[in-house]
């Protein structure tokens, strides 16, 4: 298995907030291990290794994550605690659910 | 009578330009175990267009623990005059307490509001939700620009599960702000009176100030957030071609 996270940079050259609070989770867990390869959708080059899997995978948000099994099968992960829960085979709490959600779904930002 | 995903896809296109009041008793008759989720705000008009159609429903709210007291006065004002059991969905606090002991009163002013809103709001929503089979909402498209597309009905695609689908109704999807205004001043529906002082949308009493007019009310909420610090879209614009 391959893993390979994408995220972004924001066109003032700034790592977005939430690829930031997943590169710190993955580090404090030391599931950082696990990933194998790390590149920058960088918003100021289109042709940035990350621009390119977004636009090849049709995917819009970041971080995402990249899984090839052994098979060369690909799946996406948008979400990081889905990796987590199916991939890296770890526990995910009810506060981190939630925040995820909260965060993953705009419509709930104005209840 | 549960509704198949492929009838919801086509009744949302056969009520995409319904009147609220068609699209609220197509709900209503197709749910036995489905409810009004109201704010203490302006979706006060739910409750309203359902006591006219004439069926008893139920109505739920989140009290997040931070509402105005304007607020808490308004929702026993509504579960008076309609007489309706208003059930309170209130933060878990086995997920409140260690959160305030850890960051304070007021960690959204450093760290933004999302964390505190997924505590006080959206867990006790998902609890609420998972009771249920299908809900009612007054999101509508000129709220933000998260909900431009909202159907006026729809398969919840935040709260379903593998296992169950949520389905939600959007009736006044299609109002505007003006629109709903113009309803609750010719029925003579009460509301909240922090509207009268500016308040166009009505959250936490933290999190929420007056705008002036022709302020969008998004901008009455959560004002001291970057909205590009919001952002985690990859924009296609970018994307090489």
């Amino acid at each position: 298995m391959h893993i390979t996270m994408v995220k972004k940079i924001k066109e003032d050259g700034q790592p977005c907030r939430k690829c930031n609070d997943v590169m710190g989770k993955l580090e404090r867990s030391g599931q950082i291990a696990s990933i194998d390869h790390i590149t920058d959708a960088d918003e100021r080059n289109p042709s940035s290794e990350g621009m390119h899997l977004a636009q090849h995978h049709g995917v819009e948000l970041a971080p995402f994550f990249i899984v090839r099994d052994s098979d060369g099968e690909e799946k996406i992960y948008t979400s990081y605690l889905k990796l987590v829960r199916e991939v890296l085979n770890g526990k995910v709490s009810q506060r981190e659910e939630l925040m995820e959600l909260t965060e993953r779904v705009g419509s709930l930002d104005y209840i | 009578m549960a509704l198949s995903n492929l009838e919801i896809t086509t009744l949302a296109d056969q009520y995409k330009n319904s009147e609220p009041q068609e699209i609220l008793k197509l709900a209503l008759e197709s749910y036995d175990n489905i409810a009004v989720s109201f704010s203490g705000a302006e979706d006060v008009v739910l409750i309203d267009l359902a006591a006219r159609i004439g069926k008893d429903v139920r109505v739920f709210t989140l009290d997040t623990g931070r509402l105005h007291p304007e607020t808490y006065a308004y929702l026993e004002q509504v579960r008076e005059r309609y007489d309706v059991a208003i059930e309170v969905a209130s933060p878990d606090h086995n997920e409140l307490e260690p959160f305030l002991a850890e960051k304070g009163m007021f960690s959204f002013f450093e760290d933004g509001h999302k964390e505190c809103c997924s505590i006080r709001k959206v867990g006790p929503l998902r609890r609420k939700l998972a009771t249920l089979d299908a809900w009612i909402t007054g999101q509508r498209h000129d709220q933000s620009n998260t909900r431009t597309d909202v159907p006026v009905v729809q398969v919840d695609p935040a709260f379903s599960s593998e296992a169950n689908s949520l389905v939600k109704f959007n009736p006044i999807a299609n109002w505007s702000s003006q629109q709903v205004w113009d309803y609750i001043r010719e029925n003579e529906v009460p509301y909240n009176p922090l509207h009268a002082k500016g308040f166009d949308s009505i959250g936490c009493e933290p999190c929420t100030r007056p705008i002036l007019p022709n302020q969008h009310e998004r901008e009455g909420r959560w004002w001291w957030e970057d909205a590009k610090e919001k952002e985690c879209g990859l924009h296609s614009g970018n994307l090489k071609k």
